[in-house]
């Protein structure tokens, strides 16, 4: 047991030990005979008692509020323009709600204090006052309208339509993973449709190759986004529901199978950027899930990159489509035939196809693809693994999973025939 | 005085023709009461009630009892702790929890609360003890039905119980058990038999509602005794009867909602499940859609949360106002508040899928209904603290549960107007700002609310006094570690950290509260320390508390009238009569500072110097 945990022991039983010691201390005076609470003005005591709860307990809200408020990623710095809206929407509810919830437990708790019972009080018979209901029905009334009016403007603006020169992006939510899919430098997606999922043929995303749009598509690890330029992201869901999240951006949708969903946003802050804001080199943005999943719930992030556009063309151009990286391991044969062709005679398929392909691709590039290929295949967390790693460190678990899959495609690495055949395409 | 005689005195007066139905039934059975039927098969409201409470605190236990096991994997995530696989087996293995077993305790934990506690628990035992006590009838319209809707009930527990205990674990896709992960046994462990208990244990619990909430609404309807016309009904009375209403229009949504999800799992029909490929292969599911599900149960889901808090609303007016000495401040804007709830609790539902994908255009009419929704409850708020004003206040544990009541109502309220505001619910959805808010607002409250009941009417229900310092104890402790639970999830919520995550060392951005877990896990530890106190004294005081007074309370409703301990017929002789609403107290005039709703206007002892006459004719006028 190291000295951390020992630390989060005490602290776990110190409470524990107070409140026996308080029940040990009630049944000795019980024993003796002795009643602690005897002489005790009961009204007056929990009077007192609730109007220091009061107090104390807003003091410690407050200063406990703001010890955390590094971490409150959700209420300032907006990396999107659309988080600009909602942030604001959420400080002037906060402003308007901590107002009225410290003034009505201030009357609630000063009144138990102020009026708590004895011999001689009288209470006073006061049964209405229909001035004053009208009066506490209108105030929030009033409130209420104003937010409801501002609230509806910014949903109106943050769910409307998106922009023309929006891109779009795609993320499929699986049990235990987000898929990536961009789509290409023709701006299509291709056509995928669920039932030509095949996970023992590689086919994760159900993708027609005989449709050309498909061919340019690719499926990378990362999101990256080009700062300044709105995105629509397609959600999808192949197993159960999932949730996009992108807290930074204020951004979330669910992934729901059979049914298509998405959101838009622009970003506005570059990751470099917020580093800097955060003065913290290691930050990234992330993609998380937050409808439950199952066991691998907590466990679906993805890093999101928002570039400068010099950054985003050359990460667009490092990246190689999925259709390119199947034929190399032989997949797209089957996938592209299997409609019309028979699926045999794999080794001169892949230059056919390749013809049709809008993009020749050099035989260098081929080649930095085949590791990435394979590192999909094996990119997946089992949740039970994962949870293995985590037993570790968790900045070690972290490093884990990427690790074992870099040294899974290593081995997997060489492609000569395809590469050959590639060149005498060329 | 035995129940035979009670009987009896019904059936020579027999003059309240409203009660000729059960004259009659006591017409045809003349036997004594023998063990199983006084206390098993009762068909008394009294002891169903009791039976509502001692099942509801047994799965409070159990309930609680899982909260603090996921609480402490929360705490500390990377600590191996073998006493867990000694309690938990193969959930536990090397003491570290499963993250599937993870997320059955918390689905568990929320479902036991919310239907088995909350609901069954609160309104079920209060229900039953004070609808036919405080209007002023010998039991409930039928008490049969009522006897059927505790076995319903019981069953649903006993089914729910042994879920816990299957191979394949309990249902484990949240209190929501959203399909497809909740139809799918390839999606978890806990979609498999699990799930099958959790769906018939909730239909037996929806049959029991349905039953429980007719017969409730038939008692009030029916069975006033004379002069108890609906504005002189408690506001406690009003609460269950309302709760009741909302409970028989929504729950036959949920069981609408149960079933084809059943269908869709049993009999391979699609009502929710489309498109989906799962541990490799493609399922046969085509045009089924996953929101209509959330759509059936937020009809319900929803509405549920006011089931949950209304009664305990009714339970914190009448010990407020008992205990401030004072009336309760706008008793008709109380009722028509609570009438405002129910209406919009029916049309506020899908505030809970604004992220879902449901058309946007949606989200703008539930976001109007709902913040319109904080309007009738800052009334009631407002109500509760005006009623405090200038009153007496005598600080039993009840009245302090009552006033904890208000202050976790505000807390956990106003957050709901940010989780009710679309554009500000997206970030903020499904975060730990949601469960601060309804642990707050609906879980704690409504909690306090049950112990406020128990605590004010636990002389009538057993005859004795609980301890009122041990009452304290319980609830310093129970406030301070509510509060101490639950304020510090805003902070996470700011920070966007997800609920149901087993674990938070994934992302960057959930890093930083290691420390402030562990305090959660410590107040939670605490808090259920806290509930010790309770049930030590609630049991002891069963058999050994003080013999209590007639009224402990000085009490203006009638129930106080009965016997210590009445039988079955609750009244020997006579149901008394009303001749006020119930909340005169410190009235001008009067020489007590209390005034029963069945004294008689000529009997009333009036101050010296205050003439009868003008008493009357301003008590008439009123």
């Amino acid at each position: 047991m190291d000295a951390q945990t020992l630390i989060s022991l005490i602290k776990f039983l110190v409470p524990l030990v107070l409140a026996l010691a308080a029940y040990n201390t009630y049944v000795v005076f019980k024993l003796k005979g002795v009643d602690p609470f005897g002489n005790w003005d009961r009204n007056k005591i929990n009077g007192t008692l609730l109007l220091l709860f009061f107090i104390i307990g807003s003091g410690l809200a407050a200063w406990s509020t703001a010890m955390y408020k590094d971490l409150y990623i959700l209420i300032y710095n907006p990396a999107s323009d659309l988080g600009v809206p909602i942030d604001s929407m959420f400080w002037t509810t906060a402003i308007l709600t901590t107002v009225a919830a410290f003034i009505t437990n201030a009357a609630l708790f000063y009144f138990a204090f102020a009026y708590s019972g004895s011999e001689t009080k009288k209470a006073l018979y006061y049964p209405e006052n229909n001035k004053l209901e009208i009066l506490w029905t209108i105030i929030p009334a009033v409130v209420l309208t104003i937010l409801i009016a501002s609230g509806i403007s910014t949903w109106v603006k943050a769910t409307g339509p998106s922009p023309e020169n929006a891109r779009e992006i795609e993320l499929t939510g699986k049990q235990f993973e987000w898929m990536i899919r961009y789509p290409g430098k023709d701006a299509k997606f291709g056509r995928i449709t669920w039932d030509s999922i095949n996970d023992a043929s590689g086919n994760t995303y159900g993708y027609h190759f005989s449709d050309p749009n498909s061919r340019d598509d690719f499926n990378p690890q990362e999101i990256h986004l080009q700062v300044g330029i709105p995105v629509k992201v397609n959600i999808r869901a192949r197993d159960v529901l999932h949730s996009a999240t992108l807290p930074h951006f204020r951004m979330k949708m669910d992934a729901v199978p059979g049914m298509n969903t998405s959101f838009w946003f622009t970003p506005t802050i570059t990751t470099d950027s917020m580093r800097l804001i955060k003065g913290n080199p290691k930050f990234n943005y992330e993609l998380a899930c937050q409808e439950i999943c199952g066991g691998g719930h907590w466990n679906m992030r993805r890093v999101v990159v928002i570039d400068t556009k010099q950054q985003y063309d050359e990460w667009v151009r490092s990246q190689k489509p999925t259709y390119l990286e199947m034929a190399i391991s032989k997949k797209a044969v089957a996938i592209t035939a299997a409609p019309t062709e028979s699926a045999e005679g794999g080794e001169a398929k892949p230059a056919d196809t390749e013809k049709a392909a809008p993009a020749t691709p050099t035989a260098e590039a081929v080649k930095t693809t085949a590791p990435a290929a394979d590192t999909k295949k094996t990119t997946p967390v089992e949740p039970k693994k994962a949870v293995d790693a985590k037993k570790a460190t968790p900045a070690e678990a972290k490093k884990a999973a990427p690790a074992d899959t870099k040294k899974a495609a290593e081995t997997k690495k060489p492609a000569e025939p395809v590469k050959t055949s590639e060149k005498k395409t060329k | 005085m035995s129940d035979n005689i009670a009987l009896h005195d019904v059936a020579h007066h027999g003059e309240h023709h409203h009660h000729s139905e059960y004259v009659k039934h006591d017409d045809h059975h003349h036997h004594e009461e023998n063990f199983i039927t006084k206390y098993i098969f009762s068909q008394d409201h009294k002891m169903i009630a009791k039976q509502f409470l001692l099942t509801g605190i047994f799965m409070a236990i159990v309930g609680i009892t899982l909260s603090l096991l996921f609480r402490l994997q929360l705490a500390f995530p990377n600590t191996a702790m073998p006493f867990l696989e000694s309690i938990l087996g193969k959930w536990a293995p090397g003491g570290k929890l499963d993250p599937n077993f993870y997320l059955a305790l918390v689905t568990m934990h929320g479902t036991i609360i919310v239907f088995f506690v909350l609901t069954a628990g609160l309104s079920g035992t209060f229900s039953n003890f004070l609808i036919p006590l405080q209007i002023g009838a010998r039991d409930m319209a039928s008490g049969f039905m009522n006897m059927l809707s505790y076995w319903f009930f019981f069953l649903s527990s006993f089914l729910m119980i042994i879920s816990l205990f299957i191979e394949t674990g309990p249902a484990s896709g949240g209190w929501v058990i959203y399909p497809p992960l909740s139809a799918l046994p390839q999606a978890m462990p806990g979609s498999g038999l699990g799930m099958t208990l959790w769906l018939v244990a909730m239909a037996l619990f929806i049959a029991s509602s349905l039953l429980g909430g007719i017969n409730y609404i038939t008692t009030v309807l029916n069975l006033r005794t004379k002069g108890m016309s609906m504005d002189r009904l408690p506001l406690t009375v009003w609460s269950f009867f309302i709760t009741a209403i909302i409970g028989v229009l929504s729950f036959p949504v949920l069981l609408a909602c149960a079933l084809l999800l059943i269908f869709d799992r049993s009999f391979g029909t699609s009502f929710y499940l489309s498109d989906i490929f799962i541990g490799g292969e493609l399922l046969h599911y085509k045009g089924g859609s996953p929101i209509l599900f959330q759509h059936l149960f937020w009809f319900l889901g929803h509405p549920e949360v006011y089931i949950i808090i209304l009664p305990a609303l009714g339970i914190s007016s009448e010990v407020i106002s008992t205990s401030s000495r004072k009336p309760i401040f706008g008793y008709k804007a109380m009722i028509l508040s609570m009438v405002g709830i129910m209406a919009l609790s029916f049309i506020v539902w899908a505030h809970h899928m604004f992220v879902t994908g449901m058309n946007p255009f949606l989200g703008t009419i539930f976001m109007l209904f709902t913040l319109l929704i904080a309007i009738p409850s800052a009334v009631k708020g407002f109500n509760y603290i005006a009623t405090m004003w200038k009153g007496n206040i005598q600080f039993t544990p009840a009245m302090l549960f009552a006033v904890g009541l208000v202050s976790l109502f505000i807390t956990g309220g106003v957050t709901g107007i940010y989780l009710g505001n679309a554009a500000v619910d997206i970030p903020l959805h499904d975060t730990y700002f949601v469960t601060a808010h309804f642990h707050l607002v609906m879980g704690s409250a409504a909690a306090f609310g049950l112990f406020a009941g128990v605590y004010h009417w636990f002389p009538k229900m057993f005859g004795r006094m609980m301890s009122n310092k041990l009452g304290y104890i319980h609830f310093w402790g129970t406030l301070i570690g509510v509060y101490g639970v639950f304020f510090p999830m805003h902070y996470m919520g700011f920070a966007g950290m997800p609920r149901r995550y087993y674990s938070q060392d994934a992302f960057d951005f959930t890093q930083g509260f290691e420390n402030l877990n562990v305090f959660i896990t410590a107040m939670a530890f605490f808090s259920a320390i806290s509930q010790l106190f309770f049930l030590f004294n609630f049991f002891r005081s069963i058999f050994f508390g003080e013999k209590a007074p007639a009224n402990p309370w000085k009490s203006n409703t009638i129930e106080w009238t009965t016997p210590r301990l009445p039988g079955h017929g609750n009244w020997p002789g006579e149901i008394p009569t009303v001749y006020r609403w119930p909340y005169d107290y410190n009235k001008p005039g009067v020489k007590e500072d209390y005034l029963p709703q069945h004294i008689h206007p000529n009997d009333v002892v009036l101050e010296e110097g205050f003439n009868r006459e003008d008493f009357k004719e301003h008590e008439h006028s009123h």
